[in-house]
């Protein structure tokens, strides 16, 4: 046959553009749930709760990131509602002072250094300005980690070392390797 | 159809081309260096609550205070403190990068201390105790631990202070005075407010940074200082640059003349300068309690008649200043003396000690700081343990202790005790940038204040004039003599005996400081004896001769070789020894 090797090489560039597209992303990442069905929307607008009541900064300035039990134990130490979310989230860690093992969607590698404060008392950056309206979902999706590096998924997006230098040169603002690679 | 191997080899082809339009193989590649960063045995600091913690940095003794980033308890950040009155906020780059310290590879893990105990109580004769950083609370445990044995306290201290504040018009000979020399954020903050004449053989930092750089031959500091003493007494002398530096030091005062030795010619240009009980005082000490002055005085190497020290004790735990090791061995009887070394490592006296006992590092021990070189008032620093020790550490001033029978007591709180006692002097405290007189405090609230890294700082005007010893000038030999051709200087400041092992930009890759097992060798010299940047090579002198890589640098002299300052170099060779550099 006349094509048939340009057939046969088609086939398996086509295979490949599939497998590369689609199947690498299922394969690469394994997903698990998160241990508590949290709704940022329920505490942001019925209990009018804003991003710093919970992820709030320490006296010193670094980070508390995402709440410990303490803090949630605060509100709900008892019921304040009926949802079966809340009920759960009482029986399962509140009652027996049992931390949720939360995955934290943008935690940054070993090697980068990232001052929250920084960027929001001296930039005066938004949350949702790196965090997108993750402040307002509904649900918890799950989390998803790379199977080789072990890190999030959610680095990728918006999160990398070129967002934050475009951001920065965008803002003229001076970076260097140490700022962060300390 | 039947599919050919050749069909099966186009169809991998396509395979392979339409992969690259993928994003698989370059998120592979990039997974792939990123699993590689944490292999195990990377280390990797856990998971936990940051906290920011507050230390006074052992690794010298300017003791610049430091804030500690900690991931739970594990340290992983160092920097300096703004605030603080005498390190203002700066940090050298060991001190940075202290935090390493603990991992070095070559940190000696294991000693029988009970051994090393049994072997010291059973010999007999007379028992010394060498420190390499006096003026220490265990310094004083020594001290009176050798007074209980009847031994001797033996110690290489310069015993002034300097005061660069007070100074308008400072004349260095040959001190690393910005690059390192006492508390570099103290340093720089006196530095406006004087004139700087630097007088070196080579065009050293300082040197480039200082207002006048003064070009001197290798040895002749101590002559320099002599011929200036003679200007300024005879108002004449035959060297012309010493009749017109001894004319600035006088009329543009207050003076200061600063060596690396504390030779007696430079102390004494210091007294002519009116410098002494001013710019330039006894080294103060912190009050200790008065049941501790009983203790023996310290003892130059020097006055110990030679083959009289049957059991030698070493605290190498913290250096200032190696002495070399021939200095030292003359010292030891000759029959199977009791040699103990505590130390971090064992490049240092280990390689020649019969016991060689593992010691803590900073930042894994509680220890005081004492006052830096230039301080003209007694500070107290405590350096806080941000990390826990490994198992089987030896204290070195438990074991003295314990060798002496000594009461156990918690040393450190006692001599806090005797300086609230004094009642003078305030305290720094770093948490919250604050500084209180200490007639203000509880004794446990000052306790508490030294125990969170406070600086307790004493009032000025306690210091005295020092002493100048009298000793005499010896000038160098003639260059050439003994076939040795090259005269050796000591590069400094001196390193200490463990430097972060990551610290490869200033060592391992670009020797922008030498390296302590280096040597750095004009290029005429170096072309001379055939050896090229980075040979490896032998530097002879009269005492022996030691393995040394080999830098050539242009800023080197002709006729000098700049040596670095590991123990295994200083053992051959001395300040301005006679040595020759051949190929290995």
């Amino acid at each position: 046959m006349k094509h048939r090797g340009k057939i046969a090489f088609f086939a398996g560039m086509l295979t490949a553009l599939g497998a590369g597209w689609a199947g690498f992303p299922y394969t690469l990442y394994r997903s698990r749930p998160q241990p508590v069905d949290f709704s940022h929307k329920v505490h942001a607008e019925k209990a009018g709760s804003k991003c710093d009541d919970c992820h709030s900064f320490r006296a010193d300035g670094s980070f508390t990131g995402i709440p410990t039990l303490d803090k949630c134990a605060g509100c709900h130490a008892a019921a304040m509602g009926s949802t079966t979310a809340e009920k759960n989230f009482i029986d399962n860690y509140i009652t027996p002072q049992r931390e949720p093992q939360w995955a934290a969607y943008a935690r940054q590698p070993e090697n980068v250094y990232f001052s929250h404060i920084t960027h929001v008392n001296r930039g005066k950056l938004k949350c949702e300005s790196c965090h997108a309206a993750h402040g307002s979902t509904g649900k918890l999706r799950p989390y998803q980690e790379d199977r080789i590096s072990g890190y999030s998924r959610d680095i990728w997006r918006g999160k990398r070392m070129s967002d934050c230098v475009a951001c920065h040169e965008q803002q003229g603002l001076e970076h260097s390797c140490l700022d962060c690679h300390k | 159809m039947n599919s050919t191997r050749r069909d099966l080899f186009i169809y991998a082809g396509g395979s392979a081309a339409g992969a690259l339009l993928t994003p698989a193989p370059w998120r592979l590649i990039t997974d792939t260096a990123l699993w590689s960063e944490n292999w195990p045995g990377i280390p990797s600091p856990p998971r936990g609550e940051i906290r920011t913690k507050f230390t006074n940095c052992s690794v010298c003794r300017a003791g610049c205070a430091v804030r500690a980033r900690c991931v739970g308890d594990q340290p992983v950040q160092l920097a300096g403190v703004a605030s603080h009155p005498l390190s203002h906020g700066a940090l050298c780059p060991f001190g940075l990068t202290a935090h390493h310290l603990p991992y070095h590879p070559a940190r000696l893990k294991q000693g029988s201390a009970e051994q090393a105990l049994a072997a010291a109580s059973a010999a007999g004769g007379r028992i010394a105790v060498l420190d390499l950083r006096p003026g220490r609370t265990a310094s004083w445990t020594y001290r009176r631990a050798m007074a209980a044995l009847n031994g001797l306290y033996v110690t290489a201290d310069q015993p002034v202070a300097f005061d660069l504040h007070q100074a308008k018009t400072v004349l260095s000979l040959g001190v690393p005075l910005l690059d390192g020399w006492g508390t570099p954020g103290n340093v720089w903050a006196a530095r406006p407010g004087f004139r700087l004449i630097q007088a070196e053989a080579i065009e050293s930092r300082t040197a480039a940074l200082a207002d006048v750089w003064l070009p001197i031959q290798p040895g002749t500091e101590e002559a320099l200082a002599l011929a200036i003493g003679n200007a300024i007494q005879h108002g004449k002398a035959d060297d012309e640059r010493a009749l017109s530096l001894a004319n600035e030091l006088t009329h543009n005062g207050p003076a200061l003349v600063l060596d690396n030795s504390g030779s007696a010619a430079a102390m004494a240009l210091n007294q002519l300068l009116g410098a002494a009980g001013h710019t330039m005082v006894a080294r103060p000490e912190a009050p200790v309690p008065d049941s501790w002055q009983k203790a023996v005085l310290a003892t130059g190497l020097a006055q110990i008649e030679d083959r009289s020290i049957s059991v030698l004790l070493i605290d190498e735990s913290a250096v200032d200043r190696y002495l070399p090791w021939h200095t030292i061995e003359r010292k030891l009887v000759r029959d199977n003396p009791v040699v103990v070394t505590f130390a971090s490592s064992r490049g240092g006296y280990a390689r020649h000690a019969r016991f060689a006992l593992p010691t803590a590092v900073y930042p894994e021990f509680a220890e005081d700081i004492p006052t830096a070189i230039d301080s003209p008032a007694a500070t107290f620093r405590i350096s806080t343990p941000l990390a826990a020790p490994p198992p089987g550490m030896v204290n070195p001033a438990e074991f003295i202790a314990t060798l002496a029978d000594l009461p156990k007591s918690d040393a450190l709180r006692e001599r806090a005790d005797a300086i609230h006692q004094a009642g003078r002097g305030t305290v720094f405290t770093p948490a919250d940038g604050k500084t209180v007189a200490v007639k203000s405090l509880t004794a446990e609230v000052f306790w508490k204040s030294l125990s969170e890294a406070g600086c307790w700082i004493d009032e000025p005007g306690h210091g005295r004039a020092p002493q100048a010893e009298p000793r005499p000038y010896l000038p160098p030999s003639e260059p050439g003599s003994g076939g040795l051709p090259l005269v050796a200087l000591l590069a400094t400041p001196q390193a200490p005996p463990l430097i972060s092992p990551l610290m490869t930009k200033l060592y391992q890759e670009s020797n922008l400081r030498l390296a302590p097992n280096r040597v750095a060798l004009n290029p005429s010299e170096a072309r001379a004896a055939r050896l090229e940047d980075g040979a490896h090579a032998f530097l002879e002198t009269h005492l022996g001769k030691c393995g040394v890589e080999v830098s050539v640098d242009a800023a080197v002299p002709a006729g000098v070789v700049l040596v670095g300052t590991a123990p295994g170099i200083l053992d051959v060779c001395g300040a301005a020894a006679r040595a020759k550099v051949v190929a290995a």
